[in-house]
């Protein structure tokens, strides 16, 4: 039995080290309590941000800034892709990994006129207790308190300052190529068509979007939608208590544009362009006009510095009145996790990017519409937008929840006609989108 | 002589002991897991910890296979999944068997080319991705140049949705392929060289020595290989999501498990998580593998016994 025992105490060994190893994880869990600490002591923050060039590298700065203020603080700042924020959120708030992190604002709620939707994220990290409430924090108080209900506000508690608002329903455009070819800067439907003509008879592609990233080919074209319908909320209401169809005589003149935008105005090849390659590309001039949103400006300065460009509204109607909106969202906010050990020094965090000089610089930096009453936006995409500020609302994206069981042509967010999709009949994708609604619709009733 | 290696007694219980760390291991990595996932697909979890989680019974089933068109579209993914496991498979195992039969040749070069039909596995899935991105950029890329010469043009992963499809089959063979050229190479070194030198003399020609000593010796590398490329490409996803996202008319089985798990069905950075529908759709795809893969094994093992005995 001896020569039995060197074997089976190494089997004892390896069973308590694997146990050992589960008990660790199971440890680790307790230290999520509410903890905080003081800035006396060294602390690591943990940032967490999305890919967004110019955002990045004024997060970068600040957190040099906020380091030498506060030598005891370090931060260990990661990004991510936008696409795979809120999986990256979700996982490493459950592992208790992150203190400070950029979320999207809290859209796409269920309304009282849904039927069996689930709940956005947000809001379930909300519910499972994972985001710090942040009611009466005095640097709340700098906000826009519409920006504040709007973007961050859940059941009467505030879980986000959000950051600034970007429009994604304008086209730049190429100032000397205009003048060049004596095209006047639309502000009609049809003037962009004969624009973008104009241009075809010179051998110059009209737009380009990065079609490689799917969402792109199609942002520009949300103006579309809304120059149709101007209230995008009443939109999503309609769809789903069927007041408005995706094949009524609106919609179908909406699908008549589309296509046109997809087969007519988007240049060859634009369907392999990656997002982050597409404002270069129009900075190089070799495209008339770029629809797109308003974070895509930095992007294209920093391209071509001395490139003159203008940004307009989306032209979709005939009737220049119904082209004033920009359409957009609310972009990026600060939440704080609250089962970090270093809740207080988040709140310093954010206290200090709060502060309306910091604050002034980032949306500087990035691009974003202020949501500081006193910030100002001193760049060339602030100044274009400045006239249609006024008239700037939330878009479709922002509201738009699908039924469940809706088939995946129920949302229009994607270019659907050829060459981008399989479809090349107005009336046959009118029909398809109404169609995949109301399977939706159907099926919750 | 000691019938029992262990000999009697305590002793007898030492060969479980010394299975029991692999299979805490299993239990915890693999089976575990797996009874989670099942679990799961009967509640509405999103993967939150601390987030309510409430049994649903069967509605995630309901709703994946019978509800409204969302049903009918994961149907037809479902199709597309088993016409890229058909491609997939034929022209992966064919091309590496032709690959593996090329360079086991004993000719100058044999290792560099091995190296280099092999190379494309240790690449993961985003720099495969990466590479044929860029390969196939319609906007003055390689390939475009190349169909330019012909007077042609493609817009590659951005085209139709067929063809798009289409392009990441081929992605998918080219980055999977050297595995199965490497099986069968593996399989083609164990055949004895008397074998061959007898079918020599015997005055076989090439094909007949192939058919009638290294196709029925290779059983085994073909069994092996034909389960993983089954397998493998029911499972597929990855390159999908890198090449393709979430584009209507090329979703396959698993990157629609992906895109439902984790929000990235509506190209909202606010979607929803649903982790246990995509549990439910997770069963289902398990199933079909489990069925093919079982279907497949079936033959393989009666052909296996009928020609090795």
């Amino acid at each position: 039995m001896k020569k039995y025992f060197k074997p089976f105490m190494l089997v004892l060994m390896l069973v308590v080290v694997l146990l050992s190893a589960c008990a660790g994880g199971a440890e680790e869990e307790v230290t999520t309590d509410d903890s905080t600490d003081a800035v006396a002591e060294d602390v690591t923050l943990r940032v967490l941000v999305h890919q967004n060039p110019p955002m990045v590298e004024f997060i970068e700065a600040f957190n040099d800034q906020f380091s030498e203020e506060y030598p005891n603080v370090t931060i260990d700042l990661s990004v991510v892709n936008a696409n795979d924020l809120s999986t990256v959120t979700q996982t490493r708030l459950t592992a208790n990994d992150v203190d400070v992190i950029d979320m999207f604002a809290f859209t796409n709620a269920a309304e009282p006129y849904m039927v069996n939707v689930e709940p956005p994220n947000w809001q379930t990290l909300i519910e499972a207790g994972y985001l710090l409430d942040l009611t009466g924090q005095p640097f709340v108080d700098n906000y826009f308190p519409s920006a504040i209900e709007d973007a961050g506000t859940y059941n009467g508690k505030v879980y986000q300052v959000n950051l600034g608002t970007v429009s994604y329903s304008g086209i730049y455009y190429n100032k000397d190529m205009f003048t060049e070819y004596g095209v006047e800067v639309p502000t009609t439907w049809d003037g962009l068509v004969t624009a973008c003509e104009t241009f075809a008879a010179e051998d110059i592609p009209c737009m380009t979007a990065g079609g490689k990233d799917g969402w792109p080919i199609f942002v520009g074209a949300y103006g579309l939608i809304g120059s149709i319908y101007p209230d995008q909320a009443a939109l999503v209401e309609g769809l789903w208590t069927g007041d408005i169809k995706w094949n009524d005589e609106k919609s179908i003149e909406m699908w008549e544009k589309m296509k046109v935008y997809a087969q007519d105005m988007m240049e060859e090849g634009a369907s392999g362009i990656a997002g982050d390659a597409a404002p270069g590309r129009f900075a190089s001039g070799a495209v008339a006009m770029f629809p797109g949103g308003t974070w895509y400006a930095s992007a294209i300065e920093a391209s071509e510095p001395e490139f003159e460009w203008g940004y307009i509204p989306f032209p979709g109607s005939d009737d220049p009145e119904n082209n004033k909106y920009l359409f957009g969202k609310y972009d990026q906010g600060w939440v704080i996790n609250a089962n970090s050990p270093h809740t207080e020094t988040a709140l310093l965090y954010l206290e200090e990017f709060s502060d309306p000089a910091n604050y002034e610089a980032f949306v500087n930096a990035v691009g974003f519409f202020p949501t500081q009453p006193g910030a100002t936006l001193d760049t060339q995409i602030g100044q274009e937008v400045a006239p249609y500020l006024e008239n700037f609302r939330v878009g479709f994206e922002q509201y738009w929840v699908a039924p469940k069981g809706a088939g995946q042509y129920a949302n229009p967010w994607a270019s659907y006609f050829q060459p981008f999709g399989t479809f090349d009949d107005v009336q046959e994708l009118a029909d398809k989108a109404q169609e995949d609604l109301q399977s939706g619709l159907d099926a919750n009733q | 002589m000691q019938a029992y290696h262990f000999g009697g007694g305590k002793a007898r219980w030492v060969p479980y002991l010394l299975l029991l760390p692999g299979m805490l291991l299993y239990v915890l990595i693999a089976l575990g897991p797996s009874i989670g996932t099942t679990f799961f697909s009967f509640t509405n979890a999103t993967g939150i910890r601390g987030a309510p989680v409430d049994w649903v019974g069967l509605d995630n089933y309901n709703e994946f296979l019978l509800m409204g068109q969302a049903s009918r579209d994961n149907l037809a993914a479902l199709g597309r999944t088993l016409i890229f496991c058909f491609f997939v498979t034929t022209i992966q195992f064919a091309l590496g068997l032709l690959i593996a039969v090329l360079v086991n040749k004993r000719v100058k070069g044999t290792n560099f080319f091995r190296t280099l039909y092999f190379m494309p596995v240790i690449l993961g899935a985003v720099i495969q991705g990466l590479i044929w991105s860029l390969f196939l950029y319609p906007l003055g890329g390689p390939m475009a140049k190349i169909l330019e010469f012909f007077g042609t043009s493609s817009e590659f992963f951005g085209g139709q949705p067929s063809e798009a499809f289409a392009w990441v089959i081929a992605v998918q063979i080219w980055a999977n392929m050297g595995t199965t050229m490497i099986i069968f190479l593996a399989g083609l070194q164990t055949i004895p060289k008397e074998m061959y030198e007898a079918a020599e003399m015997d005055g076989a020609s090439g094909w007949q020595t192939f058919k009638n000593v290294t196709w029925p010796l290779l059983t085994p590398s073909v069994n092996t290989n034909l389960l993983l490329n089954i397998i493998g490409s029911l499972q597929a996803w990855q390159l999908f999501l890198v090449l393709l996202g979430y584009r209507n008319g090329t979703q396959v089985l698993g990157y629609l498990i992906y895109a439902v798990g984790f929000g990235q069905t509506s190209g909202s950075v606010t979607s929803s998580f649903r982790q246990g529908y995509a549990a439910a759709a997770s069963i289902v795809l398990f199933l079909l593998v489990l069925l093919l893969g079982s279907i497949a094994q079936f033959f393989l093992n009666r052909r296996e016994r009928r020609i090795l005995g």
